[in-house]
Parts: C-alpha cells; sequence; structure tokens
C-alpha cells in the first residue's frame, strides 16, 4: 500500500509541477502538452492500478512492472526524437537568420559607402 | 576566410567570413572585396549558401566558387566559366584527374576516399565525376536559385551532385590544376578519414531517399 502512496505522491507532484512551469511561462503549452498528458496517466494509473494489472496481462507481460518500464522507455525513447525534430528546425532557423542578418550588413556597407562619396 | 566566390566580366568577389578570429576578412575587405562576416560558425554548407543567397539576391548570371586556403588556381577561373557556358551547364566542376594536368600529389587514403565517392555516385546517379570533393565550381542561374533555396549542410562537394541528380542538373568536368595544401599526417588522420568517409556514405545514400525538386 506503501508504494502506491508513494506513486500518487510523485506523479501528482509530476503534474504539478508541469501546470505550475505553463503557469509562470516557462514552459509552452505546444511543448508541454506531451508531458501534461504523460503525467495526468502516470496519476490515473497509480490511483487505479488494478487496471493497469489489467492491461499488462492482457498484452502478455509477465510482470506488471515490466509493463511500466516498457511503456515509460518507449515514451522517452518517442519525447527525445521529438526534440532531436526541434533542435534541428531551430539550427536551421538560426542558420538562416544568421545568414540574412550578415547578408544585409554587407548590404548596408555599400550603402553607407555610397554615401560618403 | 572560409569561401570566396568571384566573377569575371562584370565581377564581383564575395569573401564569406564564417566567423574565423583571425584577420583574412579585414585583408579580403582591404583588397577590395565584398566581405559576409557570419556571426558565428555555421559550418561549410550554410557558409556556402550564403554566397549562392548573394547571388540570387543581386540577380547574378554565374558564381565560381573557390575554396579560400589557396587550393585553387584562379588562373582557371575563365577556362572554367568559359566550359560552363559553351555546354550550356548547370554545373561545371574542376577536377584534378581529367586531362594531364594533373600533377597533384594524393595521399593514399585520400585517393581510395575519392575513388570510393567517384563509384558511388555513378552508382546512385547518371554522373561520372572524378573529383567528387573539388569544390572549384562554377554554376549557372538555374543552380544559384536552387542552392540559394536548398543547399546540403554537411558534405557540401559530393551531396551537391546529388541534390543536382534531382532537379536533373546537367554536370561536366573540366581539368584544372590545384595547389597543395599545407597538411600534416598523423596515425589520427587515417581514422578521421575514415569516420569522415562513412559519414559521407550515410549522406549521400540519404540523399538517395529525397523528392525530386521542382524548379524555383
Amino acid at each position: 500500500m506503501n508504494i502506491k502512496i508513494l506513486a500518487i505522491v510523485i506523479s501528482l507532484s509530476a503534474l504539478i509541477f508541469v501546470i505550475d512551469l505553463i503557469r509562470r511561462e516557462k514552459l509552452m503549452f505546444k511543448y508541454a502538452f506531451s508531458w501534461i498528458i504523460v503525467s495526468i496517466l502516470a496519476v490515473f494509473f497509480s490511483i487505479f492500478d488494478k487496471i493497469l494489472f489489467k492491461i499488462a496481462y492482457l498484452l502478455g507481460f509477465q510482470l506488471p512492472s515490466n509493463f511500466i518500464f516498457f511503456s515509460l522507455l518507449s515514451v522517452f525513447v518517442f519525447l527525445s526524437l521529438l526534440i532531436t525534430i526541434f533542435l534541428c528546425q531551430q539550427n536551421n532557423r538560426n542558420d538562416i537568420m544568421a545568414q540574412k542578418i550578415s547578408l544585409l550588413e554587407l548590404e548596408i556597407k555599400k550603402i553607407k559607402e555610397k554615401e560618403n562619396k | 576566410m572560409k569561401e570566396a566566390f568571384s566573377l569575371k566580366l562584370s565581377s564581383d568577389v564575395l569573401v564569406i567570413d564564417d566567423g574565423s578570429v583571425d584577420k583574412t576578412a579585414k585583408m579580403a575587405e582591404d583588397a577590395g572585396a565584398n566581405v559576409v562576416s557570419l556571426p558565428f560558425n555555421l559550418g561549410i554548407g550554410a557558409a556556402v549558401q550564403t554566397g549562392f543567397k548573394y547571388a540570387r539576391n543581386h540577380e547574378f548570371d554565374l558564381v565560381v566558387r573557390i575554396d579560400g586556403d589557396g587550393q585553387h588556381d584562379i588562373s582557371y577561373l575563365e577556362k572554367i566559366i568559359d566550359f560552363l557556358l559553351k555546354e550550356e551547364l548547370d554545373i561545371a566542376i574542376g577536377s584534378r584527374f581529367v586531362g594531364s594536368l594533373s600533377n597533384y600529389r594524393f595521399s593514399f587514403v585520400r585517393r581510395i576516399g575519392i575513388n570510393f565517392f567517384s563509384s558511388l555516385i555513378s552508382l546512385l546517379t547518371d554522373y561520372k565525376v572524378t573529383d567528387p570533393t573539388s569544390g572549384f565550381r562554377a554554376y549557372n542561374k538555374r543552380m544559384i536559385k536552387i542552392f540559394a533555396e536548398y543547399y546540403p549542410h554537411d558534405f557540401p562537394e559530393p551531396e551537391e551532385i546529388l541534390v543536382a541528380d534531382r532537379y536533373m542538373a546537367k554536370i561536366k568536368e573540366t581539368a584544372v590544376k590545384m595547389n597543395k595544401r599545407v597538411s600534416g599526417t598523423s596515425s589520427i588522420r587515417y581514422l578521421k578519414t575514415l569516420y569522415y568517409m562513412i559519414k559521407v556514405t550515410f549522406a549521400i545514400l540519404l540523399d538517395k531517399f529525397k523528392r525530386k525538386g521542382d524548379d524555383l
């Protein structure tokens, strides 16, 4: 029974933490949404652990804990792939911006030189 | 100094300074070239692309790309431009292996690498390119527009050919001489070359999966 309370406390604090981060504008909703879903699921399953055991049994896992580890791992692999996609997008935008700024700098310099002549 | 673009006829020399800390940018500026100074190191692909964007914005008819390390012999500039215009090419590549000009000495590892990429490219595309790592190239207006918009990031010289293949560009090589680059050899360099080869092979193979492009 103790472990159930621990699980509920941890998953609930994760959910509250995510909500608080959004509230303080540290996380944008767009990127925090997946975390909200994950922590709501965690709270739900730590309260109704019987459902978790049933799903684990139906899917053919020998132990419910195996099911938990497997699903957590899958979620994190997926999340880190999403983060890499986001990183590449930012990197791309950064490059385009640097190119644009330096090209504009050159054009401004040229205009100034023309004026001074 | 990372890359130098230059044009004869009504020419315009553009030097791309990819966040270098030495005085090459200042030197190029004093020599009368237009210098684009990138705020930080973007890497070779994005640096070269900056040149194509400049050429596109100014509606240049052609671009010749020259490496900044003095490896490319400027006296072949006109030859490569003439070749591009006469053969009506999209890309003219200055090759060290065409014709009898070649007195360029390669290390054994480098030669294997270049031959390997040459065969890989002829396997994946219809092009026969003897010197796929050469950066001494001329481009027409069509390629300027395409590369200003989309340019390979990581290994631009060999990957450019794969991009060109997607746009069904016309590519041919002409003989050029290149000066020897000053470089030392150590055991780590061989491992690095091997690592580079594996990376480029993956990049080229992945390029093959990308969509065919529409003209811009």
